[in-house]
């Protein structure tokens, strides 16, 4: 076996060690060493009308949220991506901000903006609170997904519709058809984020089903009984990403733009443009700037320094376990993305669905596995150290890595590579010299990604988090019980600039880097 | 007739034509030869109004199309059919569907659209492949959908980038015989780019070298 062949098989099972597995402990050891009460847990769950209720609010929330955000995002993402809107960049970066932060810190946000008291408070707390919350969240992912998309279709494609008809009839009849196996693609992720998120049902105290898993598990401490509650959550992303591999993969349509005279055309808005302007940024100043400068409105310089005073430990804790979990998974999403890429071993399509499953797991459920796996006296060097946050990172964020380490690839010639093994160069030596500085642009993006989401993850560190190393976004969730609204909205200030600030410098890093 | 009037166009401050002048007779045959990257795509394309001039003007007929940095008659009004390099054929829809769509955007009526399809259907010799996929289709079947394509609408002017460039030698030629022998029946404008001086002389068209844009001689290429 070669360096190539032994990398790439111990990043596979890495990846299967550290993501996998947990899982599949979890639900064996709620069946099999349980004894029959294991079985007995998914009886009385199955059994009761909670169970149904649960999943009602779970199917309500991500439904509603999935259909808004492609209602919105879908528009939005054609013209911030393809028509001559005036402040397109600055309109995409300001949806973008709300995915940067830990979406139960816009339910704070928001609840600062609607108050305690009156109708739309009590609106607020339910059902309807949670899909905008969830809604502002996840539109930029149709967005980001669809203006990615549509850059993929090929600009002569949609020339040839313009012959005939105007850019409504393009769009309804060339693009929107072209890229929508992609839509569908980002509608199944969204529902997928949104079935698993449980920091803003939590707040908002709305019973879904992955508040429901962390309940059982850390106020009643019921492991049985959270093990099989995390068995819906397991199914339902199972089914969907099946969905997906038997509908949509073969409907995906090849789209690379052909290197030609002209990139794809801008649509002109004309009369219409300032029109369209108005309503793209009051969407933008109701979902975004109108939260964020509440935010700001309820910050005093007093409330940030007994802010930094209460939580400073945490800020800075989770500043450098986000920049070590982004490194790792830099690391590992370049192994597995070359493998994916380069269809380097056999199971490489197994690695990638591997990957895409424990990314849309719910956090919960990874948590909980992490705990069975690893809460033993033999394993206290894992478990009672911030390694068991990092094995949480690796395991849920890894697709995000890989995924955009196949497209970094994607764009280097395969013969490049080729030419130095002709010359007589070793795969590391290749890795080193040719794939790593022609890919370190997408290597440095998937990097800042993977910084953001390790920063901005709730679920995991809850779960998983040893005494003395809680994060900010814990630190800031349990103070919230009993801290000032103030002190509050200072904490969700800090997690806001910890995401912001590196991802401003980096972005900026890469920009000035660019090639002309 | 279609005049073109100094025109010029950069793109990102490099001239891709600069200064060129043409003018094309109705139901004439015009072949703009020159080695790649000389501009004779860009020609084609500003006069489709895919793109707009930096500089000089288009007309088709007495009326302006473009002039410098202004689109003044978009794509769609400007009746022409483009056969592209690449053919852009839409991956989604079956050949009839690649037929249809653009009458369907003007409006035409069904049985209208039917009779066209059909005619333009056994126009290409393509009546057993209306249900499949380009991507089911051969190179020579696909370029003969995309032939029909800009034809069912009837243009006054066909325009075509390179459209035999991807093909073996044989289907190359039995498919410039169709071109030659519909744009007789047919007679519309013919502005055909290629960069194969024999596939060029063998056109029998007005001859446009854009090596030199001052060099424009009929019925001979610059060596």
């Amino acid at each position: 076996m070669n360096a190539r062949t032994i990398l790439l098989a111990s990043a596979a099972l890495a990846l299967a060690g550290i993501g996998l597995a947990p899982v599949l402990v979890i639900l064996a050891r709620s069946i099999l060493f349980e004894g029959p009460a294991g079985l007995s847990y998914y009886q009385r769950m199955w059994e009761s009308h909670r169970v149904w209720t649960l999943l009602g609010h779970s199917a309500a929330v991500s439904g509603l949220t999935t259909l808004l955000t492609l209602a919105a995002g879908l528009p939005l993402g054609i013209l911030l991506g393809r028509s001559d809107l005036p402040l397109r960049r600055v309109l995409t970066a300001l949806f973008t901000i709300p995915l940067l932060v830990p979406p139960y810190i816009l339910a704070v946000l928001w609840f600062h903006i609607l108050g305690r008291q009156g109708l739309a408070a009590a609106w607020y707390f339910g059902l309807p609170g949670c899909v905008l919350v969830l809604w502002s969240v996840f539109l930029p992912v149709v967005v980001l997904l669809v203006m990615i998309l549509l850059k993929t279709v090929n600009p002569r494609l949609e020339e040839a519709a313009r012959l005939t008809t105007g850019w409504p009839g393009v769009l309804r009849g060339v693009s929107i058809p072209l890229i929508f196996p992609g839509v569908l693609l980002a509608a199944l992720l969204v529902f997928l984020l949104s079935f698993g998120e449980f920091g803003v049902p939590m707040y908002l105290r709305y019973g879904v089903f992955p508040v429901e898993a962390f309940t059982q598990f850390s106020a009643f401490l019921d492991f049985g009984a959270a093990a099989a509650a995390t068995l819906p959550l397991v199914m339902v992303t199972f089914g969907a990403l099946a969905l997906e591999r038997v509908f949509l993969r073969d409907r995906t349509y090849i789209l690379r733009p052909i290197a030609a005279v002209g990139g794809p055309a801008e649509i002109a808005l004309g009369k219409a443009r300032w029109w369209v302007f108005g309503l793209a940024g009051m969407l933008c100043l109701v979902s975004v700037v109108l939260p964020f400068a509440a935010l700001l409105g309820s910050v005093s310089p007093a409330s940030i320094r007994e802010a930094l005073a209460r939580a400073g430990d945490s800020l800075l804790r989770s500043l450098w376990y986000a920049a070590a979990g982004a490194t790792l998974l830099a690391v590992l999403g370049f192994l597995l993305g070359y493998l994916i890429h380069n269809r380097a071993l056999r199971f490489w399509r197994s690695v990638d669905s591997i990957a895409v499953f424990l990314f849309a797991l719910p956090s919960t459920v990874i948590g909980i596995g992490l705990v069975a796996m690893w809460n033993h006296p033999a394993t206290g060097f894992v478990y009672g150290t911030p390694l068991i946050l990092l094995f949480g990172y690796l395991a849920q964020y890894a697709a995000l890595t890989s995924r955009i380490t196949v497209s970094a690839l994607a764009q280097i010639p395969r013969a490049l590579e080729e030419a130095a093994e002709v010359a007589g160069a070793s795969w590391l030596r290749r890795m080193g010299s040719i794939v790593t500085p022609l890919a370190w642009r997408g290597i440095a993006g998937g990097w800042m990604v993977a910084y953001i989401f390790c920063l901005r993850d709730t679920g995991i560190s809850m779960m998983v988090y040893p005494p003395g190393h809680d994060t900010l976004p814990v630190r800031i969730f349990t103070l919230m019980a009993n801290g000032s609204s103030e002190l509050i909205a200072a904490l969700c200030l800090l997690m806001c600039a910890a995401s912001l600030v590196p991802l401003l410098v980096g972005g900026a890093l890469l920009l000035w880097t660019r090639p002309a | 007739m279609i005049r073109f009037d100094s025109v010029s166009k950069e793109y990102a401050g490099r001239a891709a034509v600069s200064g060129f002048s043409m003018s094309i007779a109705p139901g004439e045959r015009v072949v703009l030869v020159g080695p790649s990257g000389c501009g004779k795509t860009t020609v084609l394309r500003l006069l489709a109004g895919l793109t707009v001039p930096t500089a000089g003007r288009i007309f088709i007929g007495d009326r302006k199309v473009s002039g410098p940095g202004t689109l003044i008659v978009p794509p769609e009004e400007r009746n022409l059919g483009f056969v592209f390099q690449d053919l852009a054929l839409w991956p989604h829809m079956s050949v009839r569907g690649n037929l249809e769509f653009g009458l369907k955007a003007r409006g035409t009526c069904r049985e209208e659209r039917e009779r066209r399809i059909r005619e333009m259907l056994s126009l290409v010799e393509l009546e057993h492949r209306a249900g499949a996929r380009p991507g089911e289709l051969s190179g020579g079947e696909q370029q003969r959908v995309a032939l029909a394509r800009a034809l069912i609408q009837r243009p006054a002017t066909l325009l075509m980038d390179e459209p035999l460039s991807n093909l073996d030698p044989e289907l190359s030629l039995r498919l410039r015989a169709d071109i030659l022998r519909l744009q007789r029946d047919l007679g519309f404008t013919l502005l055909y780019v290629t960069h194969n001086r024999e596939e060029a002389l063998a056109l029998d068209g007005k001859c446009v070298s854009l090596v030199w844009p001052l060099f424009q001689k009929k019925g001979a290429i610059p060596g």
